[in-house]
């Protein structure tokens, strides 16, 4: 009877010492901070004569998350091309161009964002496809060229026939996102089942042209960064 | 045998290696050795396909296991490896910046995958070299896919067959034997290539045991590319690796004995990239 107590007692040292002290859940803490940011989100590059166009801002915090700032200002390098009100409605004068700047003071740090528009017979966008290239920021495979676009009423996420990727990557997914650091905020796209040619993705009328700054490849199990690219524009 | 390679199947497989001590010595009739241990790996990073380290999740799994050979005969051997208790979990993925969490952390538990099998000697005892084949039946009973993310497994969900030859040699107080074997697995799996070496040597009048392994597996990549395609494994199919591993078994009292075991590997492909570790009761049945 001894002896069985005491290989019980040796049984909970040895086996269950190791499973209670270190199958817990913890924590892994990741640096996700980036530069926060404002951005016109409907830049034009050109405003018709005599017409209005609302200006559109985002602020992102330093997680890259959107966040409702007060006390925007709007400027105009050139007010008598173009004014622009303090809530970013804008209007043609005359003929010529002017940097249209908005800023706001995030706890003493000021944050902007310009845009140079001329001022002509037409209303155009500034951007009508963005563009970026994908890099791995790990060991596995993962190159190519991206365009996001409008096509036909849809956003259209395609990917270009330089797209290489390793096939071994478990549950990769690719997301849009203003923090590369993680998928938390970010829109998921899907699952990429394609990693060698060109594909796109239809995202419908779900996110705008100008709403997030990165792509994003995610391993979905491991919650690890593999890759990412930015926009070039 | 694609892609979905996990925490389970590692373990299965570094355990099963660790744990088929019999070498090319079946046991003898009615005689046996069994051991109950916990084996446990918990990693923050991983070999990639390319050999080279990556970071990941922290990620862990524990299995409490029995193992057991048994002599039906002197040459015909039961072998039986049953994780009965199985943990898999991962942790919590936290801001740096605002201290929120991000991906939360999740855990299962369950019945794992289980071995059984039998080893018949294929030499008589006293031969120079002992030669045994050992077939053993790879039972899926582990979860396949768990968790809230679906990213959490005890089991790898497909039947495989390994069939092992080893061969033992006996120098006094000290033996050496060597290993060859095929795993045949299913539901699109790679089929593998086993292969290793152990030494051990007995001190302090047989009470102390040192052992030391070194093993390995290479996968024949042969096959379903679409495998793992949908799904959340942990690890690409595919795995390979080269490991050591030193053990050391201690008889307390009698025929009854404690062991621990450390593991890492020299090389690896998709494989968790940190040291596993085994403590282990065991008990020798004799007549």
């Amino acid at each position: 009877m001894n002896q069985k107590i005491k290989l019980s007692d040796l049984f909970i040292l040895l086996l269950g010492i190791p499973l209670v002290l270190t199958s817990c859940i913890g924590d892994d803490i990741i640096n996700d901070r980036v530069d926060p940011m404002l951005r016109i989100i409907n830049p034009i590059d050109t405003i018709a004569f005599d017409s209005t166009y609302q200006f559109e801002l985002s602020y992102l915090n330093n997680i890259g998350r959107e966040e409702a700032v007060q006390n925007i200002s709007w400027t105009s390098s050139a007010p008598n091309i173009i004014e622009v009100s303090p809530t970013g409605l804008a209007k043609g004068l005359m003929t010529g161009e002017a940097f249209l700047k908005a800023e706001v003071n995030i706890e003493g740090e000021m944050i902007s964002d310009e845009l140079l528009v001329q001022v002509g017979e037409m209303t155009t966008a500034a951007v009508t496809e963005r563009t970026g290239t994908i890099e791995t920021t790990s060991f596995y495979t993962l190159e190519g060229s991206f365009t996001l676009s409008d096509v036909e009423g849809d956003m259209v996420l395609a990917i270009g026939d330089d797209w290489k990727a390793s096939s071994n990557l478990p549950g990769l997914y690719v997301y849009l996102t203003n923090n590369p650091s993680t998928t938390s905020g970010a829109f998921e796209i899907g699952e990429v089942t394609i990693f060698e040619g060109e594909h796109s993705y239809n995202l419908g009328n779900q996110v705008g042209l100008n709403d997030y700054e990165y792509v994003l490849y995610f391993c979905k199990p491991f919650n690890v960064k593999v890759g990412d690219g930015a926009f070039d524009n | 045998m694609n892609k979905s390679i996990i925490f389970i199947i590692v373990i299965s497989l570094l355990s099963l290696s660790n744990l088929t001590a019999g070498g090319g010595w079946p046991q003898l009739k009615a005689e046996g050795y069994f051991k109950l241990s916990q084996w446990w790996i918990v990693a923050d990073q991983h070999y990639t396909d390319l050999g080279l380290i990556d970071p990941n999740v922290t990620t862990g799994i524990f299995n409490t296991s029995l193992y057991g050979e048994y002599g039906f005969t002197d040459r015909i051997t039961g072998v039986l490896y049953m994780p009965f208790f199985s943990r898999a979990f991962n942790n919590n993925l936290v801001s740096g910046t605002t201290g929120e969490v991000l991906v939360p952390g999740d855990a299962i538990n369950s019945f794992g995958d289980t071995d059984v099998g039998i080893k018949i000697g294929l030499t008589k005892r006293g031969a120079p070299i002992a030669v045994a084949a050992t077939i053993l039946f790879g039972v899926p009973l582990g979860i396949e896919i768990g968790g809230s993310q679906n990213n959490l497994q005890t089991g790898d969900g497909e039947f495989n067959q390994l069939i092992k030859l080893d061969a033992g040699k006996s120098f006094g107080k000290a033996y050496g034997n060597a290993y060859v074997g095929f795993n045949n697995r299913s539901n699109g799996f790679s089929d593998e290539f086993h292969y290793g070496i152990e030494g051990g040597i007995s001190l302090a009048n047989s009470k102390l045991w040192l052992i030391g392994r070194l093993y390995g597996i290479a996968s024949f990549r042969n096959g379903d590319a679409s495998v793992g395609a949908n799904s959340t494994s942990i690890f690409a199919n595919n795995i390979e690796y080269t490991s050591y591993s030193v053990e050391a078994a201690y008889k307390v009292q009698g025929n009854v004995g404690i062991s621990a075991t450390l593991a890492s590997a020299f090389r690896g492909e998709l494989v968790l990239a940190q040291p596993s570790y085994s403590v282990g009761v065991f008990f020798e049945l004799k007549q």
